[in-house]
């Protein structure tokens, strides 16, 4: 299901409404032409899965924490922000946590150089 | 309140792993935990990017090297799933047979490493070992090698089962089921053990559904969630197995989770070689290429011993464009820091213990 940036916020809370009590996973995937953002949401009791795509340009990366809705999103937000570049707006921890990657790009990017020498990263 | 901030690992014989925490404690009581990881990322997504299929199998059996054949099995059915192959009926029950007898040995590993954290080196983590190594040494004759298997191949395996593999599981399971109950005596009798483990790291079910753990975790919190019986595979619907759960949420309740498994992987190897079908089980041939992919994202869930491994796939026609993996331990590890507020510091390496994380699937 797509959902715009502006709208994940209030469709979380109403899938939240739904029973929709658990988050499976969020993991993003480089399109080039957009970054696109994926929520994997269930109900434990209705055993139903739901996959929230959020399409995002990649001059404008940024998206509101849902850790007010899920507490399980803490660590997949912070590889998102790692791994992606995406800003997580609306929180606090920000300290990389897997690949500790501080040059230039993000590591899961398709622009991502493997062979440039190590530059920090501004 | 003066806090005392104590540094633990990155390489400390109870982390199981290269894990890093930083507990702040008043007294001897944990206030709070920064769990730091990452220390053995080596970026398997990144890799098979730039990898063919049948190319990335040995990457994924290391993610969790204590269960590599699920996780093994959960990359060939993710890429199975875009290719679009069926796997043959007899390769499905000889995938069910090596999959639960891998969680036997998982969960034998497990409870001798659980053993050796509360202070019972030389039995339990002895006696979880040895009959661990049988169960390997099946896999071994099954699979040809001990410990990372590479058995799968799209539509099914590399070679059937051996002649003479049912009389010799067999036999390795009548003896599992006498060892179980004495596991239980020796462990349950023993009030070392169960001072640490009955009533500590107490998870309650909204938190554990909130922290999104999964596994016996999940279930030890009263969620009786199992992707083999409600998003079932293969021929699990077929077999006839309960899903264990406990409502305790303690540490005792994830020990007790895991044994009562071990029970019910028994049953289900026992029942899967009687019930099997004659037939070919052999999968196709790896080549330089393979059919192209059909479906563009594929996404495709297993229980693996340490709970519920995701794999969201978007798949070029010869190779993966991106796989992302949800490791359970990932998150399980994550869930920590909530669980461990509160406990004793002696207790904390009970809780990690139970929560039973490969460091090499949290940091993938």
């Amino acid at each position: 299901m797509k959902v715009d940036r502006e709208n994940l916020h209030s469709k979380i809370e109403e899938m939240k409404k739904n029973g929709y009590d658990y988050l499976v996973k969020i993991t993003a995937v480089d399109y080039i032409k957009s970054v696109q953002l994926i929520y994997i949401l269930r109900n434990t009791s209705a055993l139903k899965d739901e996959v929230l795509e959020v399409d995002l340009d990649p001059s404008d990366l940024y998206v509101h924490t849902i850790m007010n809705y899920y507490k399980a999103a803490d660590w997949y937000e912070r590889e998102l922000a790692e791994m992606f570049g995406v800003e997580i707006k609306g929180r606090k921890a920000k300290r990389l946590i897997l690949a500790k990657w501080d040059g230039r790009g993000y590591p899961l990017r398709k622009n991502f150089a493997w062979n440039e020498p190590y530059e920090k990263r501004e | 309140m003066a806090l005392t901030r104590i540094n633990i690992g990155p390489v400390h014989p109870s982390t199981h792993g290269v894990l890093r925490l930083v507990v702040d404690l008043d007294g001897d009581t944990v206030v709070d935990v920064d769990t730091r990881i990452g220390f053995l990322h080596r970026g398997v997504e990144k890799l098979v990017e730039n990898r063919k299929y049948m190319q990335c199998p040995p990457y994924m059996e290391k993610l969790d090297y204590a269960a590599p054949l699920s996780v093994d099995e959960l990359f060939v059915a993710t890429v199975e799933k875009a290719l679009g192959i069926e796997v043959k009926e007899r390769a499905q029950y000889i995938r069910v047979v090596l999959l639960e007898l891998q969680r036997i040995a998982s969960h034998l590993l497990w409870l001798g490493t659980t053993c050796n954290d509360l202070g019972q080196l030389t039995t339990g983590f002895m006696w979880a070992f040895m009959d661990r190594d049988l169960v390997l040494r099946l896999l071994e004759e099954a699979t040809g090698s001990r410990m990372f298997y590479v058995n799968m191949r799209l539509g099914g395996l590399v070679r059937d089962l051996p002649a003479g593999f049912d009389e010799h599981a067999n036999k390795l399971l009548d003896y599992l089921e006498k060892r179980l109950p004495r596991y239980e005596r020796f462990i349950e009798k023993n009030p070392v053990f169960i001072e640490r483990m009955k009533g500590v790291g107490i998870l309650s079910k909204e938190d554990a559904l909130d922290l999104g753990v999964t596994g016996q975790i999940l279930r030890a919190s009263g969620v009786d969630y199992d992707v083999r019986k409600d998003n079932t595979y293969y021929v699990y619907n077929k077999l006839h197995f309960s899903s264990k759960h406990a409502v305790s949420g303690d540490n005792f309740a994830r020990y007790k989770v895991r044994m009562m498994e071990i029970g019910e992987s028994i049953r289900l190897v026992r029942e899967a070689l009687r019930t099997m079908p004659e037939g070919d089980a052999v999968g196709m041939p790896v080549k330089l290429v393979m059919p192209n992919a059909k479906n563009r994202i594929s996404i495709v869930s297993r229980e693996v011993p340490r709970g519920e491994e995701l794999m969201y796939l978007v798949a070029d026609p010869q190779s993966a464009y991106r796989l992302s993996i949800r490791a359970p331990t990932f998150i399980n590890l994550a869930a920590l820091r909530h669980i461990a507020r509160g406990c004793r510091i002696a207790d904390l390496f009970a809780i990690t213990s139970t929560l039973d994380f490969i460091m090499a699937d949290v940091d993938r």
